[in-house]
């Protein structure tokens, strides 16, 4: 058998007729390896190819590097969310009872401001009723 | 991936929408100086609810049910200054913002009265009173899921008297 060296140093004539010399015998599984290698070969020629085309190597860029981009993006939402939220102020009664007084008070104060706009409308219509009277 | 970025955009116009309400406004003006201010957190209001016979002083109106429903109650007053214009301004600006709607405004002498509301037919989401004399401005907001018609019996109670 021939080193590779020797082989190697063989024109492409010696190649031909070596291989077109049926005296020599092939390997059975020799014809399946080359066919393997050769797809593979041309697998890797494909992918290749495919990545020389105009704006895929940004596409395979951008497809990688999106998840990161979407992630960060909620984190962004998220901590917008928390920086926005305002934080509770501190209860100004501890007594409940004390506490109700107070929404009492509010609830008198909407009372009467309903109260003074009602009496308001009164005067007027008491008003517009007057002068409708004396026409 | 396009859905995502329309959902962080709405998220975010929604935080920005949120950005002012009742209690930003408390926190923002409450420590300054001469400002009297008052803040019901909901855990108390909790706690009212457990007061038996929660009724108003004559006896008239039952606070009960109402008062059960609350989640907050901010008051801020405010003696006239550049901070109560601020102030006013800024209700002026969230209310419109927030969609409320305006229930009733009364002017007299100066004294200005506008009363906010937000909600359905069925519920009150928050009720808001501003209120300038001249000498003061008075913010007052409540906060909860108040049935509108206990809000309105409650007021159309009071006003009798």
């Amino acid at each position: 058998m021939r080193k590779l060296d020797e082989i190697s140093r063989l024109s492409a004539s010696d190649l031909e007729r070596i291989s077109l010399d049926e005296k020599i015998p092939v390997p059975e599984e020799l014809s399946g390896r080359v066919q393997n290698a050769l797809h593979g070969l041309s697998a890797s020629e494909e992918a290749g190819a495919g990545s020389v085309r105009p704006g895929s190597a940004g596409n395979r860029f951008i497809r990688r590097v999106l998840p990161a981009v979407g992630i960060a993006a909620a984190l962004a939402v998220v901590a917008a969310i928390g920086l926005t939220r305002d934080p509770e102020p501190a209860d100004t009664f501890d007594d409940p009872y004390l506490a109700y007084a107070q929404v009492e008070a509010v609830f008198a104060k909407i009372s009467g401001t309903v109260a003074y706009g009602a009496g308001k409308i009164e005067d007027t219509e008491s008003r517009i009723d007057k002068i409708s009277y004396w026409k | 991936m396009k859905k995502f970025y329309i959902l962080a955009l709405m998220l975010l116009v929604s935080v920005s929408a949120l950005a002012q309400n009742g209690r930003s406004l408390y926190n923002k003006y409450s420590d300054l100086p001469d400002v009297e201010a008052v803040y019901i957190s909901p855990a108390m209001f909790r706690l009212i609810g457990k007061i038996p016979d929660v009724e108003m002083q004559d006896g008239s109106v039952n606070f009960g049910p109402i008062i059960k429903s609350l989640s907050g109650l901010y008051i801020l007053n405010i003696p006239e200054s550049d901070a109560a214009a601020q102030l006013a301004d800024e209700v002026n600006h969230f209310v419109t913002k927030g969609h409320y709607e305006l229930l009733m405004e009364a002017k007299d002498n100066g004294e200005v009265m506008r009363m906010y509301t937000v909600g359905d037919d069925k519920v009150v989401n928050s009720l808001v009173m501003l209120s300038r004399d001249g000498s003061e401005t008075s913010f007052i907001c409540l906060d909860g899921t108040m049935p509108r018609e206990q809000l309105e019996a409650i007021i159309a109670e009071a006003t009798k008297d």
